[in-house]
Order: structure tokens, then sequence, then C-alpha cells
């Protein structure tokens, strides 16, 4: 297996168009959530979200492309040879929420082909690519995907695109299931009572070690392992015991090769709804047992950027292991039971070369990434 | 990566089946009918009737294909992963939803249809039902579903699972989308396994070459034309290139 390292990040978030302000905001318990303007929320039981100025879907035109070029503007030469992937959940549903409602727009642009084309080319990329839809672990398990087809060496450089909007059509489900927050969201507090959504964007750039110190390209960090497995339990609802995530972890430990005891912090899913909480920390406290392990979650900053999430927290979780600390869990005031020990209100330093981070989402799905740190 | 064949199953527009029942798969330009419970289960679900129709029909060609491989029954849950292939995901579900959304401001939005807006959701429901742990992942792609095929044999090529379902499913394209993709409604799902699989005979081997792929040997282009030459007991497709050889180990 070839060693795989990620040469580039980037992210464009509520708290921000780059991964320093995000690095910068979630270090100072920022928080970008606030009240939303895009829809009418009298309906709902939440009327906020983590979002970013000026991606309302305007004429017809998807806001996701005003958020890629956010992104990729400045992200730096990719590889004519990479291979694309992206992560997305519903990419852009604003333009069929606006066809479906009797407005303007293109009907080509709901495909995801739309979007992979869109990026391929701006790339001058060879092939199209895939997008990975497997909810809110879609981007953890491109990443995983990436770095299995550079470790096996089928690609030597994959270009990752993760990127998801705030809109009311996902606003309203989660409000439908009683899932959403009326207040800011509060990751493994124990009076939690729900998510705040979020909207963003990832890219990461991940290339074979070997090609990118050939290419004299930064080594931001290395892809360790990885896994990806699923509870059968329920479709909206994770399984109590944790069964999939600790069976994700696991394959990821196996995968790089360590033991648990290596691991020296976690950026938790937390979404702050009941049941993903206490499943997390059910499996962590199988996985880890109850020595003090740094966790954190970063959604009571950005809300749930959902199939953007993982990328977002990967690509943070690289400025943690070069800056050796994780940041606070933002909008968490008392741990849950069983997070004393885990979780901060404030940073926390990192003792050590390897970062988990991980996703778990609808459909039963739960991912693992671990990432070490580079060598600059 | 050379990898055995030994489920079959599908749900189009021409019918529903599995290898072993007989009867061909095809991919049809018709109108594509759900199966209904008893057409999938014998014993009743409770869990089915509630379904998308897309989840429907993707989770029939699942169960086709695992009891086309003597794996549809179980008593602990496996590590099997499952990776479908698909164009327009759950837009017709995406659609029903927005229209309840569209109503009283957003007010009588249902919690159920919002449940199966996601491409990957009916993976999860085939995970509950068969009790399947690997990967379950959508991906949307144009390539007739030999992305699901090579990440299937990708992923038992690092041991990630030794057995792996991948697949198609889609919809008919909605009225108001129409022209934007090229599509033959249906899904279609095959057992993939690292070893032979001991529950059934095996009807070939699937090898990931750096040029493509080839089923028995010879190449194939898409997942309906591999199902179709295994279904058929044939090893020759029409454009046999002699050039493909199997990838190096």
């Amino acid at each position: 297996m070839r060693a795989v390292c990620i040469s580039a990040a980037q992210t464009v978030t509520g708290l921000g168009p780059d991964l320093d302000s995000l690095w910068r905001g979630v270090l100072n318990n920022e928080s970008a959530i606030r009240p939303l303007t895009r829809f009418a929320t009298g309906r709902y039981r939440s009327e906020i979200a983590s979002w970013i100025e000026g991606l309302d879907c305007r004429n017809g035109v998807s806001g996701i492309h005003l958020l890629l070029e956010r992104l990729l503007d400045g992200f730096g030469p990719v590889p004519a040879d990479a291979t694309l992937i992206t992560a997305s959940t519903k990419g852009c549903i604003d333009v069929m929420e606006s066809i479906n409602g009797g407005g303007t727009g293109d009907p080509a642009e709901v495909t995801m082909a739309h979007l992979l084309d869109r990026i391929s080319g701006r790339f001058g990329l060879g092939s199209p690519g895939v997008n990975i839809n497997a909810a809110c672990a879609s981007s953890t398990i491109a990443v995983a995907r990436a770095a299995s087809l550079i470790a096996a060496g089928r690609n030597e450089a994959v270009l990752v695109v993760c990127m998801d909007l705030v809109s009311e059509f996902v606003f309203s489900g989660f409000s439908a299931l009683q899932a959403l927050s009326a207040a800011r969201c509060r990751p493994f507090d124990r009076n939690r009572d729900g998510l705040t959504l979020g909207e963003g964007g990832a890219a990461l750039l991940l290339m074979s070690r070997e090609r990118a110190q050939r290419e004299g390209r930064p080594e931001l960090g290395l892809v360790a392992g990885w896994g990806s497995a699923n509870d059968a339990t329920h479709i909206t609802a994770p399984a109590r015991d944790g069964c999939g995530l600790i069976q994700a972890v696991r394959q990821a430990l196996n995968r790089a090769s360590i033991g648990p005891e290596q691991i020296a912090a976690i950026s938790a899913h937390g979404t702050a709804t009941l049941y993903n909480d206490q499943m997390e920390l059910t499996a962590f406290l199988t996985l880890f047992g109850e020595r003090n392990l740094p966790m954190n979650s970063i959604k009571g900053a950005i809300g749930h950027t959902l199939g953007a999430a993982g990328g977002i927290e990967i690509a943070l979780g690289l400025k943690c292991l070069e800056e050796r600390i994780l940041p606070p869990t933002v909008g968490m005031r008392e741990p849950d039971e069983g997070g004393e020990g885990f979780l901060s209100c404030s940073a926390q330093p990192i003792n050590g070369s390897y970062l988990l981070s991980t996703n778990s989402g609808f459909g039963g799905v739960n991912a693992a990434m671990i990432i070490s740190r580079g060598e600059g | 990566m050379e990898v055995f064949l030994s489920g079959i199953g599908w749900v189009t527009s021409a019918g529903f089946g599995w290898g072993k029942q007989g009867g061909e798969c095809t991919l049809a330009d018709l109108p594509l009918r759900s199966p209904s419970r008893k057409e999938v289960f014998p014993e009743p679900n409770q869990r089915f009737g509630r379904m998308s129709d897309y989840s429907k029909v993707g989770l029939g060609a699942v169960a086709f294909a695992l009891r086309d491989a003597g794996l549809e029954t179980w008593s602990t849950k496996r590590t099997i992963g499952v990776v479908v292939a698909t164009q327009l995901g759950c837009l017709v579900t995406d659609l029903d939803y927005h229209r309840s959304v569209l109503l009283e401001g957003g007010g009588l939005a249902s919690p159920n249809l919002f449940a199966y807006t996601l491409a990957n959701c009916f993976l999860g429901e085939a995970a509950i039902q068969f009790g399947l742990t690997g990967s379950s992942v959508a991906i949307n792609e144009a390539r007739e579903g030999l992305d699901s095929l090579c990440i299937a044999i990708e992923d038992l090529a690092m041991g990630e699972a030794d057995t792996m379902l991948a697949g198609i499913c889609d919809l008919a394209v909605p009225e108001a989308f129409a022209g934007q993709v090229t599509l033959l409604p249906g899904a279609l799902f095959i057992v993939l396994s690292a070893a032979p699989n001991p529950a059934t005979e095996s009807y070939g081997t699937v090898t990931l070459t750096d040029n493509g792929l080839l089923y028995n040997g010879l190449a194939v282009a898409s997942l309906i034309e591999l199902v179709q030459a295994a279904l058929a007991g044939r090893a020759a497709p029409t454009h046999f290139d002699k050039t493909l050889q199997p990838r190096k180990p």
C-alpha cells in the first residue's frame, strides 16, 4: 500500500471564506449560527442556521456555484491526471425547489453530472468523476475512496470536493422529523435538544506521498486509515450501541496499523441530537475506555453541513494536528454523562500524531477517518 | 483483481426476477412498476409499504440478487457492502416531498417522505432487511453502472468486505426534467465475492483491468452487458477486445 498525503485543503463555511478563518473562529468559540433570511421559517421548529451570505438561488442559478467559486478560487494547481470525487447529498437542490415551485431554473443543473462536469472542466481533468452520496458521511467516505484509490496504486492524485447548501427542502425535513433545535445547537451537552443546519464546502487534494514529494507539494497530513459500516438498525436513527461506528473505527485502526491508544484526538460528528451524540459517546467509551482523550464537535460553530461535514472536519483536523490543539466544542455548556474527560468548552492540547474524524448519517451509515501529522 | 459473480437480481420495466429463476434481464424505455411486497418478500413486511418507489425498486433488486446468491436468509449480521450507481437518485421522491413543503408554508412537510430523500436510504433498508453491515454508498455517475462495479471490486481487493453488491437504480425521468438525462428505468444488482460463494454456483468471474472490465475474460462495457452475458452463459460480447488483459496483482 502506498502512503497517501493531503497536499492541499480549503474550506468555505459560515465562519469565513477559508480554512484559516474557520480555524480562528472555532478556536475563539465563535458561531456563525444566526437567523435565516433565505426563506420563511415561520412554520418550522427553528429560524436559525449557519449560512453564507450571497448563496441564494437567483434567477434559477444555484447558490452552489458561488460556493464552489469561493472554495476553488485560489485552491492551487490540481494535476490534470487527478480523479474527481465530489460529496454532496443534495447538490443544486435550490434549483429543484425553484422549478418545482413554478420558478425558473435549468433542469440540467439538478443532475449531479452537471456539477461534476463543471468542476472537472474547471481544472481540466480527464475524467468526469463520481459523486458520493452517503448522507452525512458522504465526504468522509469520499476521502476514504480517494485514499483507497491512491493506496492501491490506481490513481496518483484525487481531488475531493464536498458541498451542501442550507435549503428549505432540507430545513423543513429536519423540522418535520423534530430534529431541529430552536436555539443554537449544543453538541454533547447534557441538555442538547437537536441540531442546527449549516452550509459549506471543502476541497482536498490527495496524492501519493511519493508524487507529492517529487512535485514539491506540501504535505499537510497523511491519511492513515479509514473505515465504513452500516449499523443495519434504522433509517433515520443510529444504533444505540454504536455498533456501526465501532466497526468503522476498528476498520480504520486496522488500516492504519495502530492501536486505539495511539489516537490522540477525536473530531466527532456531534450533531447535538439526543440519539446521535449518545451513540457516539457509547462507541468511543467502548473503543477507548475512560482515558482522557480530547474530543470535539464543531457543529455548534458552523452548523451541520451534511454532505460537506466530513470534508470540512478533516481539513480542520489537519490544522489541529499542525497546531497540536483541538478547538472547543462550541455551544456545549455541560458535557453529557460519559463525556467528561473527552469534551471541553475550551481548546485542548493534542499529545500525539493521530486524529480520528467520524461521521454518521441516515441510512445507517457510519464512517471513520484517521489522519496523521504531515511534514509541512 | 478477479472476483466471483454469484447472484443477479433485477426490477425493470420489462419485469423482475433473479438469474437462477430463469428469464431475461432487459432494461427498456417503458413505464416502470414498483414491485408489491408480496412480489419481493414472502412474509409480511411492515416497512415496505411506506417506502418510496425508488426504494421499492432498488430494494427489490437487492433482495432478488441476494436470493439468487443464496444469501437472502441470515441469522447474524454480515459484513456485506452495497454500492449503487444512479443518475437521478431519488429525484421523484424529492419532488413529491417538496410538494408537501409547498403547502401551508412548509407546515405540512412529510417526515416519512423526507426520510427517503437521500439516494442511499434504500441501502439502509437493505441493510436492515438482510443484516448487511458493510459500507453502503450511492454514487452518481453516467457510466451505466461501471463505477459501481469498479468500487465493489476495489473494495473486495482492499479487503473492505468479502462480499459486495453492485448495481444501478433509477426511476423514469420526471416530465419537468425530460431530455436532461438519458436512462432506462429500473434496478439491477449483482453479488460479487472475493472467493467462490459456497452457497451457490458462480456464474463466472469479473476482472478489473487497467483498461476496463472483463467477464470470464471478455470485455464488457456496462453492468447490463455483463449481466446479460452471465445470464446467457455466453462469453463473447460483440466488441471483444483482445488487447485487454487482467490487471497485474
